[in-house]
């Protein structure tokens, strides 16, 4: 887990401070909505339907409990009692008042957090695996990488006013958890010939009006030169980045429209003039760096009778096992998640009290340490064995133990129309009503693997486009209506949906998602997961029965 | 038929202008028949900076018995987010909530074209 140095925290406290004092000068009139709204904005603070959004940092999606609990604290005090897990990786409070926003930033600045770049056209909050430090996959832990990009990126001054906004990600496994290839920059640690890390460097991927899966513009990034790399990368999207036009200022627009050669090749050539030793980090910061991601396993067997036991004893708990328990490094433990997606909810919504809960969860059984998903969930990546039964009695007691994670039911979400400005139809209320068709656990689990997701508008939030089943509300005529696409996905074999046919109303998205599942169920071959059936038969058979009834 | 709506600075509570007055409910909103009103009132309220923030003209139909407004996203201003019932003005409950919530309309507003440009 990173930490603030006193400099840190009296820079934090600070600008806190200055925020006080520039919403005072709003309050009396002072200046201008036009000129505190960027300010505001600097400071994560939206106006949206109903009141003021405040988007918290959830640096590469690592909480400690004593952070969970501010937010916790924030929301009830501040909000109404719950909060909203983003895609991002970050929390978003949906009833904050301007007045309070001061006071709130505050209380995030004395547990090491802020709201800082969390909007703008600057270098955002940085994701990594939610599994980095504890799975086998990894050849090192992305968090190190990640929290060297956090200390660069923060408020960088030549990178304060790009073309657009801009986001990275890391991953060092070799399962992709983090949808690099949908990012600005994906970086993916990779092992040279001589044994040397290095990374896979992606650039150009991004969902919204004009989706793209990143291009590689180089397969093999000695680690010690990231930053001077990333840095001449984003000199020559600052240069040239289209900022005449907001729908074209993405740096994917540039990659596609000078093509991935030759914008690597101009990468190089800024690398080339760059002093790396200048920008590149030293060693012994890297070593510092590093020292702060080195949790103290206890050694353990790597089997525990008290687990087994409670295994035979119960199928809803063997069940939980099965679905939301994952393999760790360190034998004795597993990765646990959490699910915010029990049918019926707000899909990454969070009450104060579970907050709290897996809060206390963390400090006793996960080494203090917490994961935020970018699809929405939350996971104890520390779990020893002998302890999972009492974990998931306590997260089953509270809501947040559904054993979905990748099925039908994990679906994600964004705020939509119920809450953003930019929105052009509802997304929540469509998750509810497919979840809650899904909602047997049998039957989910019998259809196995399946990731919808669903976006409000064309912005993506709800990244429909990688979705295997992806669904993105429209406004038609003045309904709303929902384009469906199959076939997405975010992984390592990135790809975008195809439109499966007409937009569908509200009340037949549901109904439109099982009769797509029968299909797949009917022509599935030797446990194809749904993308592989639908990758294997195309789009006929899917359109043929959702849209039967138009023939 | 048109009303003027606007957040209020302090806290963003969505809010609607009855002759000088910003007030909480879409039932006590002031309805403007003629253009130069509306728009004489909505350069009115752009001059309270310290009191709201941009304020905008919606379109309003006969829905039933009621005035609503047209578009789905403003009558979702009106009552709060339909996943938490319990949340926004809707809360408050009244036969003008209830007759709001089953309102049908067309889901876009010229108010809103405008908000979307100075976004």
């Amino acid at each position: 887990m990173y930490r603030y140095d006193a400099i840190d925290q009296e820079f934090v406290a600070d600008r806190a401070a200055e925020f006080r004092e520039q919403v005072s000068r709003r309050l009396a009139g002072e200046i201008t909505e036009d000129q505190f709204k960027p300010i505001r904005l600097m400071n994560g603070l939206y106006l949206q339907l109903h009141a003021y959004m405040l988007r918290i940092a959830i640096p590469y999606g690592s909480l400690q409990s004593r952070q969970l609990r501010r937010l916790a604290h924030i929301a009830r005090t501040y909000d109404k009692g719950y909060g909203h897990f983003t895609t991002r990786t970050n929390l978003q409070l949906h009833w904050i008042k301007l007045k309070d926003a001061p006071e709130i930033l505050d209380q995030l600045a004395e547990v090491g957090m802020h709201a800082i770049q969390t909007s703008g056209n600057t270098i955002r909050n940085v994701t990594a695996d939610p599994y980095a430090g504890a799975t086998a996959d990894e050849l090192d832990d992305p968090r190190v990488w990640a929290e060297t990009i956090r200390q660069w990126s923060t408020l960088h001054p030549e990178f304060s006013y790009l073309p657009r906004k801009f986001k990275i990600a890391v991953t060092a496994a070799a399962k992709d958890r983090t949808a690099t290839k949908i990012y600005d920059i994906g970086l993916h640690l990779r092992r040279g010939r001589g044994g040397e890390l290095g990374f896979e460097v992606i650039v150009g991927g991004g969902l919204g009006r004009s989706p793209h899966i990143g291009s590689t513009i180089r397969e093999f990034l000695p680690t010690r030169h990231l930053l001077s790399y990333l840095e001449a990368i984003l000199r020559v999207y600052n240069r040239h980045g289209r900022r005449d036009n907001i729908f074209k200022a993405r740096i994917k627009i540039l990659v596609a429209s000078l093509g991935a050669e030759e914008f690597a090749r101009q990468v190089e050539e800024e690398w080339a003039k760059t002093d790396q030793s200048r920008i590149d980090l030293p060693d012994t910061e890297l070593a510092r760096i590093r020292g702060d991601f080195t949790p103290a396993f206890e050694t353990l067997p790597p089997r525990s009778e008290t687990l087994e036991a409670a295994r035979a004893a119960d199928p809803a708990f063997a069940r939980f096992l099965r679905r939301n328990t994952h393999p760790h490094k360190q034998p004795g433990y597993a990765i646990v998640d959490v699910s915010l997606k029990t049918p019926g909810q707000t899909p990454g919504d969070m009450t104060a009290e579970q907050m709290e809960l897996v809060a206390d969860l963390a400090e006793r059984h996960s080494l203090d340490d917490i994961r935020v998903t970018y699809q929405q969930n939350l996971l104890l990546p520390h779990v020893r064995l002998d302890d999972l039964p009492a974990v998931w009695r306590a997260l089953s007691g509270a809501g947040l133990a559904t054993p979905n994670i990748d099925l039908i039911t994990d679906i994600i979400a964004c705020p939509g129309l119920d809450y953003c400005a930019l929105a052009n139809a509802r997304a929540i209320p469509i998750a509810q009503h497919i979840a809650e068709r899904f909602a047997d656990p049998d039957r989910a689990e019998l259809v196995g693997e399946l990731n919808i997701k669903i976006s409000g508008c064309i912005n993506a939030c709800g990244h429909h486009h990688v979705g295997h089943i992806g669904i993105l509300g429209v406004d038609k005529k003045g309904e709303e209506f929902y384009q469906v696409t199959l076939g997405g996905s975010a992984e390592e074999a990135a790809a975008l949906g195809q439109m499966l046919g007409p937009a569908l109303p509200a009340a037949k998205v549901a109904e439109a998602v099982e009769l797509m599942v029968e299909v797949y169920l009917r022509e599935r071959k030797d446990g194809e997961r749904f993308l592989d059936t639908f990758r294997r038969t195309g789009v006929a058979p899917f359109k043929e029965a959702v849209y039967a009834d138009a023939h | 038929m048109r009303a003027l709506t606007a957040n209020r600075l302090t806290d963003g509570e969505t809010v609607f202008w009855n002759d000088g007055r910003w007030v909480e409910r879409f039932v006590e909103a002031q309805l403007f028949d003629a253009p130069e009103a509306a728009e004489a009132a909505e350069a009115q309220a752009k001059s309270l900076q310290t009191v709201v923030v941009d304020p905008y003209l919606i379109d309003v139909v006969e829905a039933g018995d009621i005035w609503a407004p047209l578009s789905y996203r403003e009558r979702i201003r009106c009552l709060g987010p339909t996943n938490h019932p319990q949340h926004g003005k809707q809360a408050e409950g009244g036969a003008d909530i209830d007759a709001l919530a089953h309102a049908a309309g067309a889901a876009r507003s010229t108010g809103r074209v405008n908000l979307i440009k100075r976004k």
